[in-house]
């Protein structure tokens, strides 16, 4: 779990899991509001590395070798307003496609 | 039944601005509640300058007001916007007379850099906000053109100057500095530095909501420079989807980043042709490429041009299209862009992307 407390004290905990499959980068997010790839699979993620981009962002480096995350301040401050929906959000997808947080055997 | 000023409060965080998206109370917009019997006052301010909607925010508020509250009697709603200063990269100076500064950038020159620019001034005046032009694209500056501003700028004290002023801008330009008949002048990077800090620092702005400045196109030494002595709230990037001037404008973006500046968002400008005979649009230089860029750079994509010869032609002749033709489709686009940039200039005070957070792993 991502613990993160912005300048005026709001404070998110981010679980990875949930980090990893709203990951921003483009093999996720896709080109586009409803171009999003989703991820299955990611209930035992871990972190391996946060590394600072410049002083806006931190890249996340996920021990599934996914490293093209770079998740601004911005970003991550929306994820852990939103959390409660867009955690909702992402099961009902895994629902819909019929797939599960489980990693696969 | 009996309501007090809490209830109308309570009241009004279920009614969301259809602008920021956000409700009034949490927007902070909710201002002199009074309850006096039945009847209730109250005001509405706006952090974004929005004269052309006051009207219809006054009605949607009164009507919800009446719909929530039971046994109201008279509700009287005042609407109005005021613009405050927000904050400017570490450690430089704010302008005199001037409480935010917008620069338009672009990666590369010939993009619409200055069109947008101006169209952008123009659409946040119309809505009631006092702005300014600082047209500091030293390697073809066209301000003055676009304004239909000529001749140069007076100085009352010897030192400081007059801004110029048309279409209800104020504004100053490199181009007001050099003789229109003069060859090119070949600028050295210490030299443009110096002669922009002066136009900016010394020129007499006259208490202005933004300033919108037209900054050189491209990545290099002069446009870091700037960046680094500019005080931007924030930066708008103007590019057309080709891919090479998508890679220009990732330049740009990283810039600003490396500085400190904020992006408010990227403009796309002629992002499709529309026939002049008959009106089809096409995406001539494909589709989506400014969206692509802002979905992996996670800044906003605040909106798209088409390449349309008017804009061209009214831009060229002094008279850009917010003004030429204030209520077509262009300048609704225009304006609509121009509210973005508002209420996100608006919304930064609280924004979060600036400050480093502090993060923390928490291994359980
Ligand atoms: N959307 C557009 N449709 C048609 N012509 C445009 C458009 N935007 C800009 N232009 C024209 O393209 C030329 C270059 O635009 P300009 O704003 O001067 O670019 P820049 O400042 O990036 O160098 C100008 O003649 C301008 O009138
Ligand atoms: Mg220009
Ligand atoms: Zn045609």
């Amino acid at each position: 779990m991502l613990e993160i407390v912005f300048s005026d004290d709001v404070s998110y905990q981010l679980p990875y899991e949930y980090l990893r499959v709203y990951s921003p980068s483009a093999d996720v997010s896709g080109h586009g509001p409803g171009q999003e790839v989703l991820q299955v699979g990611k209930k035992n993620v871990g972190i391996t590395s946060l590394i600072p981009v410049g002083s806006y962002a931190v890249q996340i480096n996920f021990d599934d070798g996914h490293d093209t995350g770079l998740y601004t301040w911005g970003y991550l401050y929306k994820l852990g307003k939103n959390q409660a929906a867009l955690w909702q959000d992402y099961l009902d997808r895994l629902a819909a496609a019929g797939a599960s947080r489980e990693p696969r055997p | 039944m009996s309501f007090n000023e809490t209830d109308v409060q309570s009241a009004l965080k279920n009614l969301i601005d259809p602008n920021t998206k956000k409700d009034f109370v949490s927007g902070k917009s909710v201002k002199n509640v009074k309850v006096s019997g039945a009847d209730v006052t109250l005001e509405i301010l706006l952090g974004y300058p929005a004269k052309s909607v006051w009207d219809e925010i006054r009605a949607m508020v009164e009507a919800h007001l009446k719909g929530a509250l039971q046994g109201v009697g008279k509700v009287s709603v005042t609407v109005s916007s005021k613009v405050v200063p927000h904050a400017v990269q570490r450690g430089v100076k704010l302008v005199e007379g001037v409480k935010n500064i917008i620069a338009v950038a672009s990666g590369k020159g010939g993009v619409g850099k200055s069109t947008t620019a101006v169209n952008l001034a123009l659409a946040l005046a119309a809505e009631g906000a006092r702005v300014g032009v600082l047209d500091a694209d030293i390697y073809g500056p066209s301000q003055p053109t676009m304004l239909g501003i000529s001749g140069q700028p007076k100085s009352v004290d010897g030192k400081s100057l007059e801004p110029m002023t048309n279409h209800g801008l104020q504004a100053m330009s490199i181009g007001f500095m050099i003789d229109g008949d003069d060859t090119p002048m070949v600028w050295r990077g210490p030299m443009v530095t110096q002669a922009l800090d002066q136009l900016l620092h010394q020129t007499r702005w006259d208490n202005l909501d933004y300033l919108v400045v037209d900054l050189p196109p491209g990545t290099g030494d002069i446009q870091l420079t700037l960046a680094q002595k500019v005080p931007v709230t924030g930066a708008v990037i103007v590019t057309t989807p080709q891919d090479i001037a998508l890679m220009d404008a990732r330049k740009g973006l990283k810039m600003f980043e490396k500085v400190g500046i904020k992006i408010v968002g990227i403009v796309e400008n002629m992002s499709t042709h529309i026939c002049s005979k008959c009106g089809h649009e096409e995406h001539i230089f494909g589709a989506g490429g400014g969206e692509k860029m802002c979905a992996d750079y996670n800044v906003e994509f605040l909106g798209g041009l088409p390449l349309d010869i008017r804009i061209r032609e009214q831009a060229d002749s002094g008279n850009p299209t917010v003004v030429a033709d204030p209520d077509g489709t262009i300048a609704k686009v225009y304006k609509q862009i121009a509210r973005r940039i508002a209420v996100k200039v608006a919304d930064m005070a609280q924004d979060h992307s600036a400050a480093f957070p502090k993060i923390v792993v928490q291994n359980t």
